[in-house]
């Protein structure tokens, strides 16, 4: 099987436990105001077979220790489950495992299930914390995000939650307290990681000649970022 | 008191052999660094002394003063201090500190033009003296060819040592401790005699090696002499911690008061200083804070190690370097770690004293090393970007357990072996030659023998590849010929007294070649195989332009295609070296590393068919070049990591910068990452890795406002640079490099 690929970055650091392999996906249906990586909506061209893929992969084993591996990411990974099923199988044998860095914005089909099933570790991302917010900032579906996000719950899957926290939309302890209210009913994740709007992704949407909705909108300052990350710290320590 | 009283005995008591003592006597040390201990007030009174020299240094343009009376010698200067009283390790290469002295047996026009860059004059009384002395550059210079001249002319070989003194050789400065200057030069006497014995035709080998043991024994006396200018008495052995380190660093002040070679390491002491600091804790004559103080203050002094040089000099090795490498850690040939307290104390003086560029400390890595040694590493890398890393794993094969780099990269086994270190042979500029049949392409100038000149038609990779292997193994056996011209004038004009007689007497010889511009050339005979690659032609008729046309494979993605044009660029470069017979019967090895002549090189080559245009720099030893690597730092390193030690024992050099960002969110994340991919790399036998972990904008800012970061240090190129030593242009380049970022 083969699939669309943006790019690959090899230290993937930030993307899950331990040094990662990010491998991105193009496609995603979700249109978020903030997304950096417009470039990832669309087919780039380059497709890689699955065995392509493994065999490019199984050159990072050596950096895989202390839980590292590779990093499903994109663009919306799931929409390529059955393909990272394969590459997964491929993998397997060699004892490199995977994160999804995923939106959880697709329907649970087989594919996904078993995607979900296989990976070591799954980075959430959180958009908002309701049907009316989700609405207005992406394409998705609330309830379908919601039920993802139950079937990592019932699986006892290890989650890292995460936020964009935008100037203006969510960057208020008041704002967090929802999102916290609706993470209630899952599993207490092992991390919660919020992470800045930033404004260095803007040229992509020139360059696309795409509109971007938030092109008047600064970037999050980091001491604020550290201020409402050590809220919800506090608060998700408070909660259990 | 006995000195070698506690102390195992073995090999090591009945010859003179330090791997054996250190190997029976060392105590490896597996925990992590809350043991260490900051500055005494003593320390932080003599650092600050010599911040208030540096700063001084500085203002003055980089040089503080020039002794011109006098020719460096062991015992030209009156005993220097930086603060008589207060100084513990005893000893400056002048009568004052930061005062460079004239050392002109390498090329004495060389010594003159550096004096006049500053603003000195030599006295005439010197002049009159080199009038009738051959120095090592007029004797080159007696024998070069016409080709050679050429070869050098146009910068096909550049940076030889033919104006300048050689250096990379590493004096046992140990055995100084251990022994005592009177067993040594009792040893070296029996060794002279068996050497006039064994020889039954008395040949030119024999009668040259017995002049220089003739010559090697004068200096270990003035050696004894140099000390007792000190108060010391090295004729017997070290009693204790501070005699120890005292007595080598005696060792070493001689060999760099006798040469000024471009890099004088001072090879592998920690586990050897360990052994005594060890005893002396036991027996309760020092405490950690006196062991702390006796390496900080040594260290101190190695920060002050200065030769005079000339600008050209500079534009080679940028940043005064002088290459005080001192390598830490490793594992012994039975397994076990030879990481100490005192490797990770020489460390601490990065804390203590501050980052700096010297002496370049080099971490020889190896899998099995301790883990919070492994922590401790990273983190001084984060936090100083001052230190290298090195792949034991892969050197103790070929070097045994007592090995130390000297300058950047070059292993050699202490007192064993010693280097005729060769500079570099631009690839790059071979390639072109081989597209202009024979011709330079910059001035126009036929340098090799005629070959075919390619048409402006694409071109053909199999037959370029042809023109270059003709071109490639006429170049490698001009190389050597060069080479052996050059240390046999060494040799016989400026040979290294004090620092081979701290080597057996039967060295081992390496001839060190190297290469510059790997990364240009693959990723040009890529264009050329995977593009449509068009030369273009001047009203000369010679090709000084490509067009490329469609995309190639580059080196630094992990990308085979490529990277096995790499490995094969190395392996046959070196197989066509090893064609012609070294001097001395010295065992050809090759490096993959620039200095920071990366910048000088790209400036005398002329356009290349992997797009990059004339003039612009290459990229930095075994660098991929700038921005080439699109797949992230362990695409990149893993790339360089398939090029193979065994045809490059002379080191392969790597220079990575990331952003602390990229490393991990939390101060804990950026270890455990940095430590991982350390591992990583060199579990593929990787050899070398320069670490800094910074942001560009840090550098932008510290180039635009030298204020902000006085003490800024950066690894460049097998060695660290205080950023500010660089020149605006070198700055620039350093900034253009690729920092793995990710956002």
């Amino acid at each position: 099987m083969k699939a669309d690929l943006h790019s690959f970055e090899s230290l993937a650091a930030l993307d899950g436990e331990g040094v990662r392999y990010a491998v991105f996906f193009t496609g995603c249906p979700l249109r978020c105001v903030c997304c950096h990586n417009p470039d990832t909506w669309h087919p780039s061209g380059r497709e890689y077979e699955s065995g392509e893929l493994a065999r490019k992969l199984r050159r990072y084993r050596p950096y895989f220790r202390n839980g590292g591996g590779v990093t499903f990411s994109g663009g919306e990974p799931l929409l390529h489950a059955a393909y990272i099923n394969e590459v997964a199988a491929l993998l397997r044998d060699d004892g490199i495992g995977y994160a999804l860095d995923t939106s959880g914005a697709l329907p649970l089909t087989d594919a996904v299930r078993q995607a979900v099933d296989g990976a070591d570790m799954v980075l959430l991302d959180v958009k908002y914390p309701n049907a009316k917010q989700y609405a207005a900032y992406t394409k998705g579906d609330f309830d379908t995000f919601c039920r993802f996000a139950d079937y990592l719950s019932e699986t006892r899957k290890r989650v890292w939650y995460r936020t964009v926290i935008i100037p203006g939309v969510n960057d208020s302890e008041e704002a967090l307290d929802g999102y916290l209210s609706l993470l209630a009913r899952w599993n207490r994740p092992e991390k919660y990681e919020l992470l800045a709007f930033h404004t260095m992704g803007f040229y992509k949407y020139e360059k696309l000649g795409i509109r971007n909705p938030l092109c008047d909108t600064p970037p999050l300052d980091a001491a604020r970022l550290r201020e409402l990350q050590a809220y919800l710290d506090r608060r998700l320590a408070l909660s259990r | 008191m006995n000195a070698w009283r506690t102390f195992q005995t073995g090999r090591w008591t009945e010859e003179i052999d330090v791997r054996d003592f250190i190997n029976r006597n060392f105590t490896p040390y597996s925990g992590d660094g809350s043991f260490l201990r900051g500055m005494t007030a003593r320390t932080r009174s003599a650092a600050e002394r010599v911040k208030k020299l540096l700063i001084a240094e500085n203002e003055k343009g980089g040089v503080l003063d020039v002794d011109t009376e006098r020719i460096s010698s062991l015992l030209a200067y009156a005993p220097g201090y930086i603060q008589k009283g207060e100084d513990l390790i005893l000893g400056l290469q002048t009568d004052a500190p930061l005062k460079r002295a004239v050392n002109p047996f390498a090329g004495y026009r060389n010594a003159v033009q550096s004096c006049e860059a500053y603003g000195y004059t030599i006295n005439p009384e010197i002049t009159t003296k080199f009038e009738y002395r051959t120095t090592h550059n007029t004797g080159v210079f007696r024998v070069y060819t016409q080709t050679m001249r050429k070869a050098r002319h146009a910068g096909i070989l550049t940076g030889l040592p033919d104006a300048y003194a050689r250096g990379r050789i590493i004096g046992d400065y140990r055995r100084v401790a251990l022994y005592g200057m009177d067993r040594l030069i009792e040893q070296k006497k029996a060794d002279k005699a068996a050497v006039g014995e064994r020889d039954f035709d008395m040949s030119a080998e024999t009668i040259q090696l017995l002049e220089d043991l003739a010559k090697q024994l004068e200096f270990m006396e003035q050696l004894k002499e140099m000390a007792a200018g000190y108060g010391c008495d090295i004729s017997r052995p070290a009693e204790n911690t501070y005699e120890a380190i005292q007595w080598l660093y005696f060792g070493y002040l001689g060999a760099i008061k006798e040469q000024n070679g471009a890099a004088n390491s001072i090879g592998r002491i920690s586990a050897f200083i360990d052994i005594y600091a060890e005893r002396d804790l036991a027996e309760g004559t020092l405490t950690e804070e006196g062991v702390q103080e006796l390496i900080d203050d040594l260290v101190l002094k190695l920060r002050l190690v200065r030769h005079l040089r000339t600008p050209e000099y500079n534009d080679l090795f940028a940043g005064d370097p002088v290459w005080v490498t001192c390598s830490l850690a490793g594992v012994s040939t039975d397994g076990r770690s030879m990481v100490t307290k005192t490797c990770f104390r020489f460390l601490q003086t990065l804390y203590n004293l501050g980052p700096s560029a010297e002496p370049n400390l080099t971490v020889l890595w190896a899998q099995s090393l301790p883990q919070g040694f492994k922590d401790f590493c990273a983190q001084v890398s984060i936090d100083t970007d001052s230190i290298q890393y090195e792949n034991d794993d892969v050197m103790r094969g070929m070097y045994g357990d007592d090995y130390a780099i000297a300058c950047c990269v070059s292993a050699m086994k202490v007192g064993k072996q010693m280097q005729y270190f060769g500079a570099r042979c631009n690839l790059a500029k071979v390639l072109l030659m081989a597209l202009n049949g024979g011709k330079d392409e910059k001035f126009g100038e036929q340098i090799a023998p005629a070959g075919k000149v390619f048409d402006e038609k694409p071109l053909v990779y199999e037959e370029v590849l042809e023109a270059y292997k003709k071109y490639a193994s006429w170049m490698a056996n001009l190389y050597v010929k060069t080479m052996n011209i050059i240390h046999y004038m060494h040799d016989k004009y400026a040979y290294e007294r004090l620092m081979m007689s701290l080597h057996d007497t039967d060295v081992e010889r390496l001839m060190a070649f190297g290469i510059s511009g790997m990364s240009v050339l693959a990723d040009s005979l890529s264009a050329i195989k995977y593009a449509k690659v068009t030369p273009v032609k001047d009203e000369r008729g010679i090709i000084t332009d490509f067009v490329t046309e469609g995309d190639f494979p580059k080196f630094g993605n992990d990308d085979d295609r490529v990277d096995d044009i790499a490995k094969w660029v190395v392996e046959y470069f070196y197989q066509e070296l090893c064609k012609t017979k070294a001097y001395r019967g010295a065992r050809h090895t090759l490096s993959i590393l620039t200095i920071t002549s990366n910048v000088m090189y790209g400036k005398k080559t002329g356009s290349t068919p992997d797009g990059r245009k004339e003039g612009e720099p290459f990229a930095p030893g075994a660098n991929p070049m700038h921005g080439r690597d699109a797949e992230g730092a362990l695409a990149s390193l893993n790339s360089v990591a398939k090029l193979d030690y065994r045809c490059c024992q002379d080191g392969i050099s790597n220079t990575f910068s990331v952003t602390p960002e990229t490393l991990g969110r939390t101060n804990g994340d950026r270890v455990r990452t940095l430590t991982t991919m350390l591992d990583g790399y060199f579990a593929q036998d990787a050899h070398h890795l320069n670490v800094n972990v910074l942001n560009r904008q840090k550098l932008i800012d510290a180039m635009n406002d030298p204020t902000l970061y006085p003490s800024l240090t950066i690894r460049v190129s097998g060695y660290a640079v205080n950023f500010h030593k660089l020149t605006r242009e070198k700055q620039e380049e350093v900034i253009s490099r690729t920092f793995h970022e990710k956002l």
